[in-house]
């Protein structure tokens, strides 16, 4: 068999077919009771890492999932198959004001699923800030190295050593013209054949996301999946959790169906993601959980804004990994947080997601579709939760019940967000771009850079006017050693509830300001062992 | 005095013209809903589908094919896309977009009265008025004190999903200069 027919091997369908524990909720026909040693709520970076420890560690371990179990033979590479079925709210949720659209992963293998298989350690500004600010232990850079070590390994993170896509090369060149540092991504893949088609799930399994990587490992040691289902909320009695109550999804997965799903377990490990975890405590309504009304708070999105360029060349982003180069020196140089720093990535090109994420209609809009093969994108993720004035949001509940998050932009962070924009069409001429499109409703296209900053200068930072967008939520639990600051300690352990933690990004204090993927494998990998060394003693 | 163009204003701004509309639905006299090319409709009601099919045109301009054979086909498509995106959402974003669309048909319908009594075209005949009505909404203030940003907000979501739509249909890839996935085996 050939290299390229082994990759493509649908060795997770395989596993189910030889045996592995799955139920997909939304066949049951009656209610259901179960009992593990550990249940975990979430199959995305935190819970996938999670499961396979404590699994390994011989406990019962039964892993419940909102979103379907689909496999490489599910991911046909279409944009609006991906969104519906592996995003949440089809990709289409957004923060309380709609100024912010939100993407999240809802599958089997959750964000990591349909990462952009970006990979960096946490940053070692980052991990200061919280032992410093945020009160943190056990996370400086040499306590967190064989985490992240670990991480590297376990999911093959590796330099990325294939030349970029020209939406990347365009990044690498526009920065070296300016003198503004840049790198080469780290990617967790093996066998990637450089599709481009990251977002829409991995057709050939290359993708180390935890679908193929820690969830087959953990039911490999005897878990139990359960997809679609919904976790809604814990049981509360005498200050501990006696039991979770879930509900299956319809078939389709956009609504809730009748039957129920309990589960009694020892302990309850919240891996449900940023604004998923932060709504099942706060569903619980039980004040032992929420003691100081901080679910919820902090929670941080990398707001990231966009600039477009036609470029002279043939740029097809579509094609190619999707980020593969990347500038920090927006990070690097704004430390002092006088002004908020920014990260500088491209994004995939497909042409529905491109087409949605552009302001107005009609000729103008039209127009650069047309030139489509010809744009380049940049994307800028600000540093979120690092500043007093920068707080990030708010988790709420709506009256069905599920999340929303209210994240009002502030004054501080919209001037980084225009000096992004600034910075972006920068580079974009410096390599050579004919326009510039800053995708702002009040912005046109402009054709040199004094033209282009002219326009940002005046054009009103103010929400839905700037399209804004975050594939990275972060926080919401946030950790700490001190119970009237924090929800959960440094070990992601409850500061009240002795049997619940919180495995997965909803831990963080403030943003990454890195992509997140790789802080979280390596935080819950850390937790879980622990956790796991404490339960089998 | 009520000329279409403030007609459109003051659909959009107000539901009390749902009120004053409800005869029009009770009514037998339905729009002329574009056929479904044998889906069948689970959210979309006639008039949803008579207002995206004097939308659709005026949102995707130059972006649908010329001939009128093949444009009057991709709206059909672009509007059966529409119903599978929205019936794939929760059900309280289900809820909000039914909202919009009771606004706009009422709307519609409205527009459609001289029509219907006196056979002179009301403003959804008209590109022109469609398009003056979609950059009310697109540049109206997200802050507004009378509507908040739900003007806004509503032709953010009414433009996105029709970009979804057709930018998902194999129709608009020859346009937008895309190849398609790779082919894989
Ligand atoms: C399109 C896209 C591209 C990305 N690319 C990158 C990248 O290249 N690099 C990077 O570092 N990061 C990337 N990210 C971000 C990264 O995927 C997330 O930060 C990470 O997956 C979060 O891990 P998590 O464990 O906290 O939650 P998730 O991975 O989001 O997992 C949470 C899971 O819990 C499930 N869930 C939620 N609520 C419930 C409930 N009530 N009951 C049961 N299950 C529930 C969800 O369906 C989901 O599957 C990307 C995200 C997206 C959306
Ligand atoms: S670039 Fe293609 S092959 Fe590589 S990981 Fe992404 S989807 Fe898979």
């Amino acid at each position: 068999m050939s290299d390229k027919q082994n990759t493509i091997r649908d060795f997770i369908a395989e596993g189910f077919q030889q045996g592995w524990k799955h139920l997909d909720a939304s066949r049951l026909t009656s209610d259901q009771t179960l009992e593990a040693d550990v249940v975990i709520i979430g199959s995305g970076a935190g819970g996938g890492s999670s499961a396979e420890i404590l699994a390994q560690s011989g406990l019962n371990v039964i892993i419940v999932e909102e979103g379907p179990l689909q496999t490489s033979r599910d991911f046909h590479m279409k944009e609006d198959e991906a969104y519906a079925n592996l995003y949440q709210e089809s990709a289409g949720r957004q923060t309380k004001d709609r100024g912010i659209k939100i993407f999240q992963g809802r599958m089997v293998g959750g964000g990591t699923g349909i990462s952009w298989t970006t990979c960096f350690r946490t940053p070692s500004t980052t991990l200061k800030f919280w032992a410093d600010e945020m009160g943190v232990k056990g996370f400086s850079e040499n306590e967190m190295r064989p985490w992240f070590e670990w991480a590297e390994k376990r999911y093959n993170i590796q330099q990325w050593k294939v030349p970029p896509n020209a939406n990347n090369s365009t990044l690498e060149i526009g920065c070296e013209k300016l003198g503004v540092s840049w790198g080469k991504i780290s990617r967790n893949v093996t066998g990637c054949i450089n599709l481009g088609y990251c977002g829409t799930g991995c057709p050939v399994n290359a993708k180390q996301s935890t679908l193929v990587t820690t969830i087959p490992g953990a039911l490999e040691e005897g878990a139990t999946l359960i997809s679609k289902a919904r976790a809604e909320k814990f049981e509360i009695n005498n200050g501990k959790i006696t039991e979770l109550k879930c509900r299956a999804m319809t078939p389709r997965g956009n609504a809730p169906a009748v039957q129920t799903i309990k589960i009694k377990a020892r302990h309850y490990v919240l891996a449900a993601g940023s604004i998923g975890s932060p709504a099942i405590l706060l569903r619980s309504e039980n004040k032992i959980l929420n003691p100081n009304g901080l679910v919820g708070t902090r929670t941080f999105l990398h707001p990231v804004n966009i600039s477009g360029a036609i470029m002279p060349f043939l740029v097809k982003g579509e094609y190619g990994a999707p980020q593969t180069s990347y500038s920090d020196h927006f990070i690097e140089t704004r430390l002092d947080n006088q002004k908020p720093g920014f990260i500088l990535e491209c994004p995939p090109l497909q042409p529905m997601l491109m087409a949605t994420a552009l302001d107005g209609h009609g000729k103008f809009h039209a127009e650069i579709m047309r030139q489509r093969p010809f744009l380049q994108v940049l994307i800028a993720l600000q540093r979120d939760g690092f500043h007093q004035e920068s707080v990030g949001g708010n988790v709420y509940l709506k009256s069905d019940g599920t999340p929303g998050l209210d994240y009002p932009v502030s004054k501080y962070v919209w001037e980084g967000i225009r000096d992004a924009f600034i910075a972006m069409s920068e580079i974009q001429f410096a390599a050579g771009a004919k326009t510039v499109a800053p995708v702002h409703r009040d912005a046109g296209l402009y054709h040199n850079i004094k033209e282009v900053k002219k326009a940002i200068a005046v054009l009103p930072m103010e929400t839905l006017k700037a399209r804004l967008f975050s594939a990275h939520v972060m926080g919401g639990c946030p950790m700490g050693e001190d119970s009237a600051k924090s929800v959960v300690n440094s070990k992601g352990h409850h500061h009240e509830v002795e049997n619940l933690s919180v495995f997965d990004g909803s831990v963080f204090p403030t943003s990454i300001a890195a992509n997140p993927m790789e802080s979280i494998f390596a935080a819950t990998a850390k937790f879980a062992t622990e956790l796991a060394k404490n339960m089998v003693n | 005095m009520l000329t279409r163009r403030n007609l459109f204003k003051l659909g959009a701004v107000s539901g009390v013209t749902l009120l004053a509309i409800e005869t029009f639905h009770a009514s037998p006299e339905i729009p002329p809903a574009p056929d479904g090319l044998g889906h069948s409709f689970e959210i979309l009601t006639p008039e949803d589908r008579g207002v995206l099919s004097k939308l659709t045109p005026v949102i995707l301009a130059e972006a649908l094919p010329e001939s009128t054979e093949d444009r009057e086909l991709a709206v059909k498509e672009v509007i059966v896309g529409w119903d599978i995106a929205v019936s794939g959402l929760p059900p309280l974003t289900q809820h909000e977009i039914r909202k919009l669309f009771s606004v706009l048909d009422s709307n519609f319908m409205l527009s459609l009265t001289p029509r219907l009594l006196t056979g002179v075209p009301g403003a959804w005949d008209d590109p022109s008025e469609i398009e003056f009505f979609l950059n009310t909404w697109r540049l109206s203030d997200p802050e507004s004190l009378l509507t908040g940003n739900e003007l806004r907000v509503g032709y953010m979501g009414m433009v996105e999903i029709t970009m979804a739509s057709w930018y998902a249909n194999k129709r608009s890839w020859d346009f937008c200069g895309y190849a398609g996935p790779p082919v894989l085996y």
